[in-house]
C-alpha cells in the first residue's frame, strides 16, 4: 500500500524583482510506501526544501498532486510531522513542554502530555534535559528535541530536512544509529533530505538522486538492519552503494 | 588600606544580599553635591532649598495627606491609560504584524497619527472634552497605544517562519499558534513598546496635569509654582523620578528577566 505519492508535482517561484518565473522543481513523481524509509538527495539549490515544503503543506504546488493515503494535501496536518535544519524548538518553552507540544494540541490533558513526552525524551536519553530551555542545550541536544518532539505526535510521516546538518561527525553518526532504532521500533514513514550520500545510503531503503527540480535516479539500499557504523563502514556493499550515488549526484 | 577593604567587602555583601542598594549608593554623591551648593548660599534659599528642606516637606505633605492621594491619582490615571492602550495596542499590533493587507492599510496612518504627538492634541481635546478626565485618559491612552502597536507588530513579524510551521504541523489551529508563537515570539518587544509607551505615557500625564489637572503629581507641581515653593517643586521632581525607578525595577525589568531573558531571545 502507497502512503504518499507525489504525482507530476512541479512548483515555480515568481521573483518580483527580477519579473521572471524560477523553477524549483519540475515534473516531480514519487511513492512511498507506508513504514518506508527514504532519502533524497541532491546538490544545493536542486529543489529539495521545495519538494518536503509541499509535501509538508507549507506551500502550494504550482501544478500536479500530492496525495497522502489518497487524500490530497491541503496545508500543513499533524499526521505529517517535520523535523527542521534549524530546529525551530519554541525558545520560551521547556524541553518538556516543546515535546509536548503536539500532545496538547490534540486536547490531552497536561498530565498526559507531560508522561509522553517524558518517554520520548528519555528514548533520546534527553530525561536530564526536561525542564530546560532550548538556548540552555548544545547544538546536538536541540537537534535531538526537534526529533523527539515529531515523534512525540506519532506522526504517519516524517519529514525531516537536513536534521543532522549542524552537528559534529561523531554525534551526527550516533544520531544516525539512534534514528534508524527508532524507526524500527514504531515504523513511521520517513522522508531524509540530506546532501550527505553516505548518511543517505546508511538510513534509508530507497536512495532518491534529485537534479535541477528532477528525480534523476531512484536506488535500492538492500543492506541488512539493524545498521551501525562499526560494521558499515568497511562493508563493500555500502561502500560500493555510497560510490554509485556520489557519482550520480556529482553528475547531477 | 584594611579599612577601605573591609569597607568595600561590606558593600559588595551588601549588595549581594540587597540589590537595591546598588540602585542608591550612585545618589549619595548627587545629593551632597546638591547638600553642599544649597548650603554654600550661592543661591538664595528660596530658589534652592537643600534636600533637608524637600524631605521635610515630604513629610508634612505625607502628613497631611495631599501627596498620598495626588499620588495615587496620577498612578491610577496612568495604569489604566497604560491598561487601555495595551487591550487596543496589542491586538492592533498582531494583526499589523500578521496580515499583509491590514499592515499596508493601517502602517502609513499609523505612521501619520504617531506624529502628532500626545499634548499637541490638548488644544482640541480641550475644546471636546473640556478641562476633564475624559481628556487626561485619551492623552495617555494615545501616547501608550502607539509605541505599543508599531513595537508588536515588529516583534511578531520578527518571529521566524519556521516557528509559524512547525507549530501548525504539530497541530495547532491559526489561532492557537497566534497564542502559542506569536504573542510569546513577540514579547521582548511588547515589552519594548510598553516601556516606551509607560515613559512618554508618564511624561504626557505630568504635561496634562499641569494644564488640565485638579490633583496628580503634575498639578502638584504648577499649583507649587503659583505658590512659589521651589521645595514642593523639587519634591515632585524626585517623586517623578523614584516612581520611574519602581516601575522599572519591580515591574517591568523582572518581566523581561523572567522571560526574554531567560529564553535566549534577548542577550542580558
Ligand atoms: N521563496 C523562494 N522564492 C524564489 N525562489 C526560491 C524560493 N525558495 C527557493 N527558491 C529557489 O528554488 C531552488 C530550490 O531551492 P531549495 O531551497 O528547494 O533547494 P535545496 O535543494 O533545499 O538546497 P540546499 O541543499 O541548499 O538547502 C533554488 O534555486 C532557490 O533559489
Ligand atoms: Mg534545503
Amino acid at each position: 500500500m502507497k502512503s504518499l505519492t507525489l504525482r507530476n508535482v512541479s512548483k515555480t517561484y515568481f521573483d518580483p524583482y527580477a519579473g521572471a518565473h524560477v523553477t524549483a522543481v519540475s515534473d516531480a513523481s514519487l511513492a512511498v510506501g507506508q513504514g518506508e524509509f527514504v532519502s533524497i538527495v541532491g546538490p544545493s539549490g536542486c529543489g529539495k526544501t521545495t519538494i518536503l515544503n509541499m509535501i509538508a503543506g507549507f506551500i502550494p504546488v504550482s501544478s500536479g498532486e500530492i496525495l497522502l493515503n489518497d487524500q490530497p494535501v491541503k496545508g500543513p496536518g499533524p499526521e505529517r510531522g517535520v523535523v527542521f535544519q534549524s530546529f525551530a524548538l519554541f525558545p520560551w518553552k521547556t524541553v518538556l513542554e516543546n515535546v509536548g507540544f503536539g500532545p496538547k494540541m490534540r486536547g490531552l490533558p497536561k498530565a498526559e502530555c507531560d508522561k509522553i513526552a517524558r518517554e520520548y525524551l528519555a528514548l533520546a536519553g534527553l530525561a536530564d534535559a526536561a525542564e530546560r530551555y532550548p538556548n540552555e542545550l548544545s547544538g546536538g541536544m536541540q537537534q535531538r528535541v526537534g526529533v523527539v518532539r515529531a515523534l512525540a505526535n506519532n506522526p504517519e510521516v516524517l519529514l525531516m530536512d537536513e536534521p543532522f546538518a549542524s552537528v559534529d561527525a561523531q554525534t551526527r553518526m550516533t544520531l544516525q544509529e539512534e534514528l534508524t532504532r527508532i524507526w524500527q521500533e514504531r515504523r513511521p514513514t520517513i522522508i531524509f533530505i540530506t546532501h550527505d550520500v553516505s548518511e543517505a545510503v546508511f538510513l534509508a531503503d530507497r536512495v532518491i538522486v534529485l537534479s535541477k527540480g528532477r528525480v534523476l535516479k531512484e536506488l535500492a539500499v538492500p543492506l541488512p538492519r539493524p545498521r551501525v557504523w562499526d560494521r558499515l563502514i568497511e562493508d563493500s556493499a555500502f561502500k560500493a552503494l555510497s560510490g554509485q550515488v556520489l557519482q550520480l549526484v556529482r553528475s547531477a | 588600606m584594611t579599612p577601605l577593604l573591609k569597607a568595600w567587602s561590606l558593600y559588595v555583601r551588601w549588595t549581594a544580599r540587597f540589590p537595591a542598594v546598588r540602585s542608591i549608593v550612585p545618589f549619595i554623591p548627587v545629593v551632597a553635591l546638591w547638600a553642599i551648593v544649597a548650603a554654600s548660599g550661592l543661591f538664595p534659599p528660596v530658589f534652592l532649598p537643600g534636600p533637608a528642606d524637600v524631605v521635610r516637606s515630604f513629610g508634612s505633605l505625607v502628613y497631611k495627606g495631599i501627596l498620598p492621594d495626588y499620588l495615587q491619582d496620577s498612578v491610577v490615571r496612568l495604569a489604566v491609560g497604560a491598561a487601555a492602550g495595551m487591550a487596543l495596542g496589542i491586538p492592533l499590533g498582531v494583526l499589523v504584524g500578521l496580515n499583509a493587507r491590514a499592515r499596508n492599510m493601517l502602517w502609513p496612518i499609523l505612521l501619520f497619527f504617531q506624529a502628532i504627538g500626545d499634548i499637541a492634541w490638548l488644544p482640541i481635546l480641550l475644546i471636546w472634552f473640556g478641562f476633564s478626565l475624559t481628556t487626561m485618559t485619551f492623552v495617555i491612552v494615545y501616547t501608550v497605544l502607539f509605541p505599543v502597536v508599531l513595537n508588536t507588530a515588529l516583534g511578531v513579524r520578527s518571529v521566524p517562519v519556521e516557528l509559524h510551521r512547525a507549530a501548525r504541523s504539530l497541530g495547532a489551529s491559526r489561532a492557537r499558534v497566534v497564542w502559542e508563537v506569536v504573542l510569546p515570539g513577540a514579547l521582548p518587544n511588547i515589552m519594548t513598546g510598553l516601556r516606551n509607551g509607560l515613559g512618554f505615557g508618564w511624561r504626557a500625564l505630568i504635561a496634562t496635569e499641569i494644564i488640565v489637572g485638579t490633583s496628580g503629581i503634575g498639578f502638584l507641581m504648577f499649583d507649587a509654582r503659583r505658590a512659589g515653593s521651589v521645595v514642593e517643586i523639587l519634591l515632585g521632581m524626585i517623586v517623578l523620578g523614584l516612581l520611574w525607578y519602581v516601575v522599572d525595577g519591580w515591574i517591568l525589568a523582572p518581566i523581561e528577566r523572567a522571560t526574554g531573558q531567560r529564553w535566549g531571545l534577548v542577550t542580558q
